[in-house]
């Protein structure tokens, strides 16, 4: 580090320097009038000397890659440094990317919120922005951040006083100081219960970070050692990225440097849309989610915020002759829970779709942003009209309505015919968080990112989907070490880690199987405690519409199993290693549980003793294609490699016919299955009936408004929003006025 | 690699009929720009799959298709042959439907038990061709939702600014929602 400073510009700030304010407002007059990013039509660096503008970028490119590689290993907490939660990125003087690591592509789409925030309050005008200043961020409001266990550093890089770069830093906390112990406060009703909420804020100079900032997490956080890692780890990145980037300018000059960070974006926007252009089907897609909140009965505390709410997420994609526009207008209205968004994190969500689909083949930038047009409606849940809304389980609704965009790419792709590019998309991650105090008083707080950190993956329209390789969030999906939970939660050790039979969406092709872990509380000392940010929840799974005949994959669910008599198992060497497992056990009576709980919906902080279990399950996918279209052997192979383990169901779901030979080995019957599968489809035409009867029927309950209270309340929010209005009063004949009233 | 790289019918019938292989697909997957005229030989792929002759303008589904009817209608058709209509009306309105509302019900196609959604907040919808019996489309949504109209494609603009191939019979009419129409007339 000490090479580094003693390099850094001190910048004074010239008279007639312009500010950051004037430099934004320049960069959206240009874009705005021209259609092309800062009003480059021309890339004309890269047409007379592509060679050297190439090497230009790889020398950005690389310096972004290197910080990811190295300042893992300077300083990290285990979710940084082994399941590579992490980004570093390069931006423009307004935010704009100019390239990012590997890890959260998708936060590229942040960097601006924060830089615009700063550039609006006028930062720079009145404090002054100099070369090697560290900025904290993580709020969504004024940071863009998707929630605040995500924490981000920024890094000023000037030259003569003119910010002509920032680099950037994100890891995901292992704790942030919320009333509920972890990284995603549930339960939090406004935004002052998120926890370490920073909008950006200066808390170091000259590339170190002031003594200061150093208490705030040892008195704000309750993984102080932890998070003061991660935050050496990104300030060592981003001092990387600092002195690459005065490097590169002493090397290609600034006027060279200036010209091509505009180039460089406005090349990659006109790929990304080339590449929408080239693989998608212009038209109308819709798509839906659901998510309960249940928090009635469990926000005593705070009365207005002790009800149930069940969050409707609504979101229209259009191709379009600039790209693609993805409209969420009919989703609910903000709400005391924590699950509203801002949006920037919004963005930071539906962009996870969006990059991966169109940015693969040119550099990562700011231009995805620029193909990506968005309506987030004031008062709806992804742009509130109240400052102090909780943000800090933003993720866990908002990764739907990326599923729904990026759902409509893959749709698409298989209406072009890139059949290879279809498959169905899902989000049902899962993790736990909590807290807890050893026999000798210490204090610890934790997150355990493992169904974060891979899921599985959705079915292809041509092979099934498979279990674990997938999170949409990072392109290197890995569920990290048992090992290193371990040692981060003292009193927690694994009984099992398994991929969960039958637990995944049905169809021609099933969904990766989801997972589940048997978490064994031993000696817990003072106290332990932990709770669900529940990504996904099986009451309501994490996409409304299957693919193609199949069905969406099942939520995340979670079981405490507390008061066993599990010393007994384990003196016989047979303790359940999964959700299903420790169900049958306990069914059976082997297991013996004082109180056992399932978990649909957000479970509260569990206290957990000596021999209680906590058992998860998450990470499935949905199906592509009718169940009854599937390769009848397909399904023998899945009951012999313990894929599904529940014959019945499968045969009615597939209607497949099989008997066990005397190996114990399923065997195919195929006349029997023929008949089978005739029967069942003659059954769903018996069972069914006309939509239009179902039509009338429907409508007339609709008309009553005879839903429970949640849905009633859902659809008054949504259907204050016009274009959700039309159709639902549309589609069920209503006039205009239908709810209006009550 | 060129953007006139063709992928062959063949590898194409692979992947509709979800035989290839997974070095082939993954080959496919890698390709730096996707190869310009899969579209049509997709289509011809599946004209010679499908057991009549309107002509396939648009693929919706695995069984689902947009097909130009003799008498210039275009009209979602399922693969049995069985036409649900203009095609700009929700196809979904034409079918057989079957609702999972009980947790009962529920648990016949959601495993295990702790997984399956829950009643009151949710209910699945199935939805069938009428002739054939093929499940085109599932929903689990909140009970009273409107019915999802899940892609209403801009055809001539695909045909004639994403393909260069615009289609003889273009009009403006042609990417307007009809399926309001249907349930007014449900209403009567």
């Amino acid at each position: 580090m000490a090479t580094i400073a003693k390099d850094i510009k001190h910048t004074a700030g010239g008279e007639n320097k312009r500010t950051l304010l004037d430099m934004i407002n320049t960069r959206d007059e240009l874009t705005s009038q021209s259609g092309h990013y800062y009003g480059v039509t021309e890339l004309s660096l890269r047409d007379s000397d592509p060679i050297k503008y190439e090497r230009f970028y790889s020398k950005i490119h690389a310096s972004v890659l290197a910080a990811r590689e190295s300042a893992r290993y300077v300083a990290a907490s285990p979710g940084s440094r082994e399941m590579g939660e992490v980004l570093w990125g390069l931006a423009t003087p307004e935010g704009d990317t100019l390239a990012v690591s590997a890890g959260f592509l998708s936060h590229t789409a942040i960097f601006p919120v924060a830089v615009r925030y700063m550039a609006k309050n006028q930062y720079d005008v009145n404090d002054g922005i100099e070369d090697g200043d560290v900025y904290a961020v993580s709020d969504g409001l004024t940071g863009g951040v998707p929630h605040p266990g995500d924490f981000y550093s920024f890094v000023p890089i000037c030259i003569e006083g003119e910010v002509i770069a920032w680099a950037i830093g994100i890891n995901h906390l292992m704790e942030n100081g919320a009333p509920v112990a972890g990284s995603w406060a549930t339960f939090s009703v406004d935004t002052f219960m998120d926890g370490l909420v920073c909008p950006p804020m200066r808390t170091g100079r000259k590339l170190k970070q002031e003594s200061w900032w150093k208490a705030i997490w040892e008195r704000r956080t309750r993984a102080a050692t932890m998070n003061i890692l991660d935050d050496k780890m990104r300030l060592a990145g981003c001092a990387m990225i600092h002195e690459t980037t005065h490097k590169l300018i002493e090397e290609f000059g600034l006027d060279y440097y200036k010209r091509a960070i505009r180039e460089v974006i406005e090349e990659s926007r006109g790929m990304v849309v080339d590449n929408m252009k080239s693989t998608m089907v212009p038209g109308t897609y819709n798509g839906c989610a659901f998510r309960l909140v249940k928090y009635k009965g469990l926000q005593n505390v705070w009365a207005h915020a002790d009800k149930n709410t069940l969050i409707h997420v609504r979101g229209s994609v259009e191709p379009n002759e600039k790209g693609i526009k993805i409209d969420a207008e009919g989703s609910s209205k903000w709400g005391y829970h924590s699950y509203n968004a801002t949006p920037g994190g919004t963005d930071c969500a539906i962009f996870l779709g969006m990059i991966n689909s169109f940015s693969h083949n040119t550099k990562v930038t700011a231009g995805i942003e620029l193909a990506v047009q968005r309506n987030y409606p004031r008062g709806s849940i992804y742009n509130p009209d109240n400052e102090f809304t909780s943000n800090s389980n933003l993720w866990a609704q908002t990764v739907a309505l990326n599923s729904i965009g990026f759902g409509a790419v893959s749709r698409g792709m298989f209406s072009r015919g890139y059949l290879e590019e279809a498959f169905t998309i899902d989000g049902n991650w899962g993790a736990f968080q909590g807290q807890g105090t050893t026999e000798d008083g210490s204090a610890y707080g934790f997150t355990n990112f493992e169904w974060l950190g891979g899921t599985g993956r959705g079915a292809w329209c041509y092979k099934d989907g498979e279990p674990l390789v997938w999170a949409a969030w990072s392109q290197m999906a890995t569920i990290g070490d048992a090992e290193e939970f371990e040692s981060t939660i003292p009193a927690l050790f694994y009984l099992g880690r398994k991929l969960l039979p039958g637990f995944f969406g049905y169809g021609r092709f099933r969904g990766g199987p989801g997972n589940s872990a048997v978490h064994w509380c031993v000696e817990p000392g003072k106290h332990l405690a932990l709770s669900r940010p529940n990504g996904g929840l099986s009451c309501t799974p994490s996409v409304g519409l299957g693919v193609s005949g199949a069905y969406p994959g099942p939520g995340s669910f979670m079981i405490s199993a507390r008061g066993t008599n599990l010393d007994e198992l384990i003196a016989k060497g047979e303790t359940p290693r999964d959700a299903r497992e420790l169900l049958e056990q306990h069914e059976s009576g082997k297991l013996k549980i004082d109180n056992l709980e399932i978990w649909k919906t957000d479970c509260p902080e569990l206290s957990l003793q000596n021999n209680d279990l906590f058992v998860d399950a998450a990470g499935s996918s949905g199906g592509w294609g009718d169940p009854l279209d599937r390769e009848p052997q397909l399904v023998v192979n899945d009951l012999n490699q313990g894929v599904s383990t529940e014959y019945q169901f499968l045969s009615d779901m597939h209607g497949v016919v099989a008997e066990k030979n005397e190996l114990g080995t399923w065997e195919l019957d195929e006349k029997a299955t023929m008949k089978k599968r005739a029967d069942l489809r003659q059954l769903r035409l018996n069972e069914s009936q006309p939509v239009a009867e179902w039509w009338k029927t429907e409508r007339q309950m609709v008309q009553k408004t005879g839903f429970n209270e949640e849905v009633k309340e859902m659809y008054q929010q949504s259907l204050s929003f016009d274009k959700f209005r039309d159709e639902f009063c549309s589609f069920w004949q209503l006039n205009e006025d239908y709810m209006s009233e009550e | 690699m060129s953007e006139e790289f063709e992928v062959s019918k063949e590898l194409i019938k692979q992947l509709v009929d979800g035989t290839i292989d997974d070095d082939n697909a993954e080959r496919l997957l890698k390709l730096p720009r996707k190869d310009k005229n899969r579209f049509f030989n997709y289509i011809e792929v599946l004209q010679e799959k499908v057991s009549w002759n309107d002509k396939i303008l648009l693929r919706l589904g695995d069984k689902l298709y947009v097909v130009a009817k003799p008498g210039g209608a275009r009209e979602t058709q399922c693969e049995c042959g069985y036409s649900f209509g203009d095609y700009r009306t929700n196809w979904k309105l034409g079918c057989k439907i079957r609702t999972r509302k009980t947790l009962e019900e529920m648990s016949r196609v959601y495993t295990p038990a702790p997984a399956v959604p829950e009643p009151g907040w949710q209910e699945i919808r199935e939805f069938f061709c009428p002739n054939c019996g093929t499940q085109h489309a599932v929903e689990v949504v909140a009970p009273g939702y409107p019915i999802v109209f899940e892609m209403l494609p801009d055809i001539d603009t695909f045909y004639r600014d994403y393909l260069d191939s615009p289609l003889d019979d273009e009009s403006k009419d042609w990417y307007q929602d009809q399926s309001q129409k249907k349930t007014a007339s449900w209403a009567q």
